[in-house]
């Protein structure tokens, strides 16, 4: 039942509105937490019973609403949009974990937290265009509210220009939804129907440009992006993490799945664009990053470089790299989440982000040495050092867009030094060297505080060990677009039997991009002996 | 049993970075009642248990050939990655070495840092260090060997960044991890490029690879350049160098390491990579030429070094740098032996400085004198490390010089020009040391000066005795080069290279009528040598400023291109840019709200009109 | 007042309060409860730390692996496991101590130790206990200073271990006074301190170590040491002044230039340290805030418990209020040493200790005097 994800915060959202505003200010806190909480598991619990092996949709749901305008009550999940779903209700949870305790007008704000995880998740399972537009378009709503009234001090501006440039993005995925439905010939916006039209690449291209658009100033891309760090930058903390966490993952799931997924043709036409655009998107997003004196705006602009790397890795369009981009989401969902998270813990205790202000943070007695270290943790996690998610994302990524672009793809590893660049002047300018005297009292950092970072970073610490964990999930149905969408053929580079790779077998067609001469090697001679770790169970019970 | 072990080496690395994970108590502040010293014994223990377990491996693996093990660790369509360990005498021998000195910095370390209330921090970057060294030199594979150098780029970090509170610290630890980080990425482009192109990373697999592609010049020659920035970084090599000179602001217990077995890392992986490096004659000749030019530049640099860690620290660059020539000559086998010659002198070295400038409270050798009747453990352990580092005595790099010379004499005797520079110049420089340390009248700071505690000592002694009987151990493991086969001039030369340099260094540091401070060449010259021939200065101009530049650029037009123009023409315009620059009241903003919901209606409704129209 | 020298010193309003009995540190009853309740704390842990250097210095004579040194003769495994665990006295900051007064040497301890009767007595001390040791005898003969110093080292110990046993005393019976109601001002607490000083001024220092039932004299009563000039003003100079440069925030870089070559001119003891580093790396006297963690009193403990920061930030509270301590220590050298009487209306003799003062302040100037305030 997906519906429960949609429809149980809206419940509990209505419940927390009928509720007596006294309970509320002392235990809303509580009740939308044990929502959240029961969201988590049922999520978890449905991605147990995900089919790994059936790359199609699974959970589907069906209910005819309104026929004539063809909009159906349509949802299901697949491998794309399953480890969104997932990131989603934990961030959620998350930020709720994170509010304040004390926050102004509670009710409101646990509704509309509520309402938001809702619509996102929606979003992410809708199977019918114009419902997924309408979650797209219904999730901003509770975003704009939460940053127009908890917000910092130009929350006005920061709200009204997230809502135009979201606003502008919906019209024009709407008129290329409604544009492909029209031209396509098909009385329907169901996704699956939609998806055997056959129009002229032209047709194909000025649609998905204007979704390209759309989208793109939702994940955002250069030069589409300003609304994001004005928005970061005064949006309260919670909000900020959804925001990094799953809002902008909308953008680059829209585009997977109705960019690439509806137009592939047209989608393999202008990939070398979209990489073109994604080495942009990184290498501004990054040199932009290191001259930000916020901490929340290099965190925002970190955002716009490395939201550039999926974006990479859906132009090259292997089975490899669209695995690359969907761990990418997840990994920039979750390391983005406890840069925020941190950051949030640094202004709430000290009342600044200007890493000039700051200084000497990580005093074991005075300062906050555990969200100091969490957030150094974070920082590393997001150049790319091994150990963490963050580098076995981006490592695919590398190396799978390397095969399709490799002059973008080069280029685009510059951001990960950049990366290390701004992060590295952050870290050293707020947590290292003296306290200063003006930092000297800060209030006390309670666990409370520190436990929504600690729990992201062991996710992104467990991720980056065990990768597979993350990856397993997606790897059929990124194979299916791959191979069904966009026509790519599945050639293994590595064989099944790793320890003779490739060497008596043709280690891989020769890349197109190198053109280099190729031969492969004819043989292993002399093979090393080998050992797997199966085979101590063997030799144990032959002795 | 020898199966168990081999299947077991991977345990060598998670030694490590267990004991690493256990300190986390101590270090976030969890145990606050007690102090963190409970971290640093289960660190030693962890390292015990390591050395031991690795002495095992050893054992079984000497008299076999090599075997590897595979573990796997993700399987994605069309790629799968393995970690590959291997178990052959080099690699299991490297990480034997490796966890026998990461002990003695560890004992060391317990009196070196006795009165530093974050020792757990301290033992948690040291299990850290031990862990990913010694995955390193048992990885089989180039995508864990990157991986771990990364996390020894950020330990490096760390470990540099320990006394966090401190400016200069503070700055050296940035430096340092920026200087790798350049190196590791290029690598990283190498990875990724090897990884597509050769299809496995696997070092076996890749020696058999390069043994018969054919890449065209170009890209053998950009892939070769890239797989060596990153040895070059990690090796100090010009002009990815200056990191190491500023990472002395760290703990002197993590300099043994970062000093001897730290810098051999990216040289041990550089070593797996040179068939591939053979690909291109141009990636060795870049190869040799950094490798020469660091080996007499940082030579002639430490002379002129006043502060006694950097004296020899750069010195551990031109070791490194013949380390560089060595494998750019493709003499794997003598470039690993000068690594183990070397860092097992320089961690001597390192160890008997440590003790010095625990007991002067200075690292200013112009400040020191007189130490050398008070400290017999500390100047009996620097003696012996100085005599294994130059050619002149029959210790440890004695011999590996002596092999890398007769190993150059045939192919470009040329080289052995800069091997005789170095030997010579590094005398001197040692010598200098000794007798601005140990020598002469005790200044202020050295006049009272105990010998240091058994927690060091001990180490100390241990180490020197290791020193003096490595040649011994060489012999018995490879045999030291034939008598009948050596060429006297090689041992001439190297003799006499040595002899010059100690000799002029008695002459003016160890001869009381020699006015101190000794004044050899200019005062323009000596200031050049003693900045590091100013290559901070290079670095302003190039790397720094393009970065700088571009951020400032970048934020510039972002501010005032991308976002005025957004403002200025977009939507933003129709409601006057002025009332959105600032917060605009609260009516305005419902106002805002409901028109755009109307908007969204008005659009739903004028598609289903235009839907029943059409249809 | 009689003579109105114009105030031209920085710190002239403090020299006022010290010429009027006040002190250092301003009169206050907060600073008394912090004042007292910390020397308390810090009188257990002195006492703790002197018995263990006397210890030291007579039972871990030359002895080449001191593992045990910390355990004043008693192992038992329970006192092992706890020491294991760190659960114990920071020993090694009483070390630190010792080994700054004996690097930046106590003028007249220092000169004995140079002498030639200290060689004789010393060699004759080694010559015994390294009889039945054939390896360290050579190596005597091949570093013949390298013992002689060593005792040197067990010699400050002592010393510094005969000086903690009267301050630590003194300090605790000020405890048992405040608790009596008997001490009730800053200027009260100062008296104590002096009186106890000056009673104990001429008690000699002496040093004898027992090796195989015979005992000898390292530093005999005939050397002259006395208390006051001989340990108390040395140990002022080498620990509230000199001390060494942490390393957690000075740079040993000697290109660098940041540590003084003079050791006259370093200031990095008690009274000028930073206290809001304390509990970070490379910062020593956290050893010693740590240990006084233990045995803080209830009234103070309170105290301290009402802060901003509650249990987090102890150690620094902990510091600030023994800096604060201190400063009342030093008053008290101040005016035990002085010309004449502080309070004194003799305009000459209030000139010659305006001079005496001066100097002092001098060195004050960049002290956390002013932050006391």
């Amino acid at each position: 039942m997906l519906s429960i994800l949609v429809w149980a915060p809206i419940l509990g959202a209505i419940l927390i509105g009928c509720l007596p505003q006294t309970l509320v200010a002392q235990r809303g806190r509580q009740i939308s937490l044990i929502i959240a909480s029961l969201l988590l598991a049922y999520s978890l619990y449905l991605a147990s019973q995900f089919d790994l092996m059936n790359p199609g949709l699974q959970f589907s749901e069906s209910l005819p609403w309104i026929d004539s305008l063809g909009l159906t009550y349509q949802l299901g999940v697949d491998g794309l949009s399953l480890p969104l779903v997932v990131i989603n209700s934990l961030l959620t949870w998350l930020a709720i974990l994170s509010s304040d305790p004390r926050i102004n007008r509670p009710r409101l704000y646990y509704v509309l937290l509520l309402v938001l995880g809702s619509a996102v998740a929606g979003a992410f399972l809708s199977q019918n265009l114009l419902l997924f537009f309408l979650f797209y378009e219904v999730e901003l709503i509770p975003l704009y509210l939460i940053i127009a009234i908890w917000g910092g001090a130009r929350r006005g501006y920061a709200a009204t220009k997230f809502l135009i440039y979201t606003a502008v993005s919906g019209v024009l995925i709407l008129s290329a939804f409604f544009g492909l439905s029209l031209l396509s010939g098909f009385s329907s916006f169901d996704y699956g129907v939609l998806q055997s039209h056959t129009l002229p690449l032209t047709t194909q291209l000025i649609l998905l440009s204007t979704l390209l658009v759309g989208f793109g100033i939702k994940i955002p891309i250069v030069p589409l992006h300003t609304w994001l760090p004005d928005a970061h930058v005064e949006a309260p903390t919670p909000a900020s993490v959804l925001l990094a966490g799953v809002l902008l993952k909308l953008g680059t799931y829209g585009l997977l799945r109705f960019g690439l997924g509806l137009f592939p043709e047209a989608w393999k036409a202008c990939s070398s664009v979209l990489a073109a655009i994604a080495v942009l998107s990184v290498l501004y997003g990054s040199f932009a990053a290191i001259a930000q004196t916020d901490m929340k705006k290099i965190v925002a602009y970190s955002s716009v470089g490395h939201m550039g790397y999926i974006l990479l890795a859906a132009a090259a369009g292997t089975s490899l790299s669209l695995l690359g981009a969907i761990a990418q989401m997840i990994s920039h969902g979750l390391i983005s989440a406890l840069l925020f998270l941190g950051v949030g813990v640094v202004y709430a205790k000290t009342g600044t982000r200007d890493i000039n202000v700051l200084r000497g943070l990580l005093s074991p007695e005075r300062g906050l040495p555990v969200i100091g270290s969490l957030m150094i943790v974070g920082a590393m996690a997001s150049a790319g050092i091994p150990g963490m998610m963050g580098f076995i994302a981006e490592f695919i990524v590398y190396r799978s867009s390397f095969e399709v672009f490799p002059i973008q793809t080069l280029l685009c590893m510059i951001g990960t030094g950049l990366t290390a660049v701004y992060f590295l002047i952050m870290i050293n300018r707020v947590f290292f060297g003296r306290l200063p005297d003006h930092l000297a009292n800060l209030p006390p950092v309670r666990w409370m505080d520190r436990i929504p970072a600690v729990i992201v970073t062991m996710l992104i610490i467990f991720f980056g060990i065990q990768p597979s964990w993350m990856m397993r999930w997606s790897e059929k149905t990124a194979v299916m677009i791959a191979t069904e969408r966009l026509g790519r053929e599945l050639t293994p580079l590595v064989a099944v039997e790793p320890d003779r790779v490739a060497m008596d077998l043709p280690l891989s067609q020769p890349p197109v991009a190198l053109k280099a001469p190729f031969v492969p090697a004819a043989s292993l001679p002399a093979s090393l002996p080998v050992l797997r770790l199966n085979d101590l169970k063997n030799d144990v019970q032959s002795d | 049993m020898n199966q168990l072990l081999y299947q077991t080496s991977w345990w060598v690395p998670v030694y490590g970075l267990a004991g690493a994970v256990l300190t986390l108590p101590w270090s976030i502040g969890l145990v606050r009642r007690t102090g963190p010293r409970p971290a640093a014994y289960i660190n030693i223990l962890m390292t015990v248990l390591a050395l031991i377990h690795t002495g095992f491996v050893l054992w079984a693996v000497w008299d076999h050939p090599p075997e590897r093990l595979l573990i796997p660790w993700l399987s994605l369509p069309g790629f799968d990655l393995w970690l590959t360990f291997v178990t052959s005498r080099t690699s299991v021998g490297a990480a034997f070495v490796i966890t026998a000195l990461s002990l003695l910095a560890q004992v060391f370390a317990l009196g070196y840092l006795e009165k530093d209330w974050a020792l757990a921090r301290f033992y948690a970057l040291m299990g850290f260090f031990e862990g990913a060294m010694t995955g390193i030199a048992l990885s089989d594979s180039l995508f864990l060997s990157y991986a771990l150098l990364e996390m020894l780029t950020l330990s490096t970090y760390l470990l540099v960044g320990f006394w966090y509170a401190q400016p200069l610290v503070v700055s050296a630890a940035r430096d340092a991890f920026l200087t790798k980080r350049v190196g590791d990425l290029l690598l990283l482009m190498g990875v990724v490029t090897l990884s597509t192109i050769a299809g496995s990373l696997d070092f076996t697999h890749l020696d058999l690879w390069a043994a018969t592609v054919q890449l065209s010049p170009t890209v053998a020659g950009f892939l070769g350049i890239a797989l060596l920035a990153g040895p070059t970084g990690k090796c100090a090599q010009f002009p990815l160098n200056l990191w190491l000179d500023e990472a002395m602001e760290g703990p002197n217990p993590a300099s043994i390491l970062r000093n001897s077995v730290v810098v051999a890392c990216g040289a041990y992986v550089l070593i797996r990579l040179e068939p591939i490096l053979a690909l291109s004659p141009l990636a060795l000749n870049v190869l040799m030429i950094l490798g020469g030019m660091t080996a007499i530049g940082a030579s002639l640099v430490a002379i002129a070094q006043i502060d006694i860690k950097r004296a020899l620290s750069h010195s551990t660059s031109a070791y490194l740098g013949l380390v560089f020539l060595a494998v750019g000559t493709q003499q794997e086998e003598i470039a690993l032996m000068l690594l183990l010659t070397h860092g097992i002198a320089k961690a001597l070295l390192f160890m008997s400085v440590g003790s010095v400038i625990l007991t002067t409270s200075t690292q200013d050798l112009t400040e020191m004198g007189g130490l050398g009747s008070r400290m017999p453990a500390t100047i009996t352990a620097y003696m012996v490390g100085a005599a294994a580092s130059i050619g002149l005595l029959p210790l440890g790099c004695f011999w590996a010089m002596l092999e890398w010379a007769q190993g150059v004499w045939a192919t470009m005797p040329w080289l052995i020009g800069i091997l005789l520079l170095v030997n010579g110049l590094t005398g001197f420089n040692l010598v200098r040391m000794f007798g601005l340390v140990f020598g002469g009248q005790p200044k202020p700071k050295t006049r009272r000066a105990p010998e240091v505690i058994w927690l060091m000592a001990l180490p100390m002694v241990t180490l020197t005795i290791v020193t003096l009987l490595l040649p011994l151990m060489l012999y018995q493991w490879r045999g030291l080069p034939d008598w009948s086969q050596v060429n006297p001039l090689t041992i001439g030369l190297l003799l006499g290279s040595g002899l010059v340099g100690c000799g002029a260094g008695v002459f003016f540091y160890l001869n009381p009528k020699v006015e101190k401070p000794v004044s050899l060449v200019g005062k323009s010259i000596r200031e050049t040598l003693a900045y590091d021939f100013c290559i901070d200065r290079l670095y302003k101009i190039s790397v720094v400023l393009g970065v700088v530049q571009g951020a400032r650029f970048t934020a510039w037009f972002d501010r005032y291109v991308v976002d005025g123009f957004v403002n200025l023409v977009g939507v933003a315009s129709i409601f006057s840019g002025e009332s959105l620059k600032y917060t605009i009241s609260g009516q305005s903003r419902n106002y805002l709200l409901t028109l755009f919901v109307g908007v969204i209606l008005a659009l739903m409704m004028l598609g289903w009109f235009y839907w029943s129209w059409y249809f | 007042m009689l003579t109105a020298t114009p105030p031209t010193h920085p710190l002239a309003p403090i020299i006022d309060r010290l010429e009027q009995g006040g002190a250092l540190l301003p009169e206050s009853a907060e600073n008394v409860v912090e004042v007292v309740g910390i020397l308390k704390s810090y009188g257990t842990v002195l006492d703790a730390y002197q018995i263990n250097l006397t210890y030291i210095a007579e039972h871990q004579f030359l002895v080449l692996f001191p593992f045990f040194k910390y355990f004043n003769g008693e192992v038992t495994l329970s006192k092992l496991l706890k020491h294991w665990w760190h659960d114990r006295i920071n020993y090694e900051f009483s070390e630190y101590c010792m080994k700054a007064m004996f690097w930046h040497g106590a003028h007249a301890l220092d000169a004995y130790l140079d002498s030639e009767e200290y060689r004789q007595r010393a060699t004759a001390a080694i010559q015994a206990k390294l009889k039945s040791n054939p390896f360290m005898g050579g190596l005597n003969r091949l570093f013949p200073e390298f013992l002689l110093e060593q005792v040197r080292v067990l010699c400050y110990y002592s010393a510094l271990g005969q000086f903690w046993n009267v301050m630590s005393r003194m300090f605790l019976i000020l405890s048992d006074r405040y608790d009596r109601g008997e001490i009730k001002t800053i200027a009260d607490v100062v008296d104590h301190i002096r009186n106890g000083l000056v009673e104990a001024a001429a008690d000699p220092i002496t040093y004898k170590v027992v090796i195989q039932g015979q005992a000898y004299e390292i530093i005999p009563q005939s050397a002259g040491l006395t208390f006051l000039m001989d340990t108390a003003v040395p140990y002022v100079e080498a620990v509230f002044f000199r001390s060494f440069p942490f390393f957690g925030t000075v740079s040993y870089n000697a290109q660098a230039h940041q540590i003084s070559e003079e050791q006259a001119d370093f200031n990095y003891g008690a009274l000028f340290a930073d206290p809001l580093p304390i509990g970070g790396a490379g910062i020593p006297p956290t050893l010693l805030m740590q240990d006084m963690l233990h045995f803080i009193p209830p009234y103070l403990d309170e105290i301290y418990l009402k802060g901003l920061r509650g249990r987090d930030d102890m150690r620094v509270k902990i510091c600030l209020s023994f800096q604060k301590s201190m400063f009342c220590v030093t008053t008290a050298a101040i005016q035990g040493l002085a010309p004449f009487p502080l309070t004194t209306t003799d305009p000459e003799q209030r000139q010659q200790n305006r001079a005496y003062l001066e100097n002092w302040m001098d060195r004050f100037v960049t002290s956390r005097l002013l932050s006391v305030q």
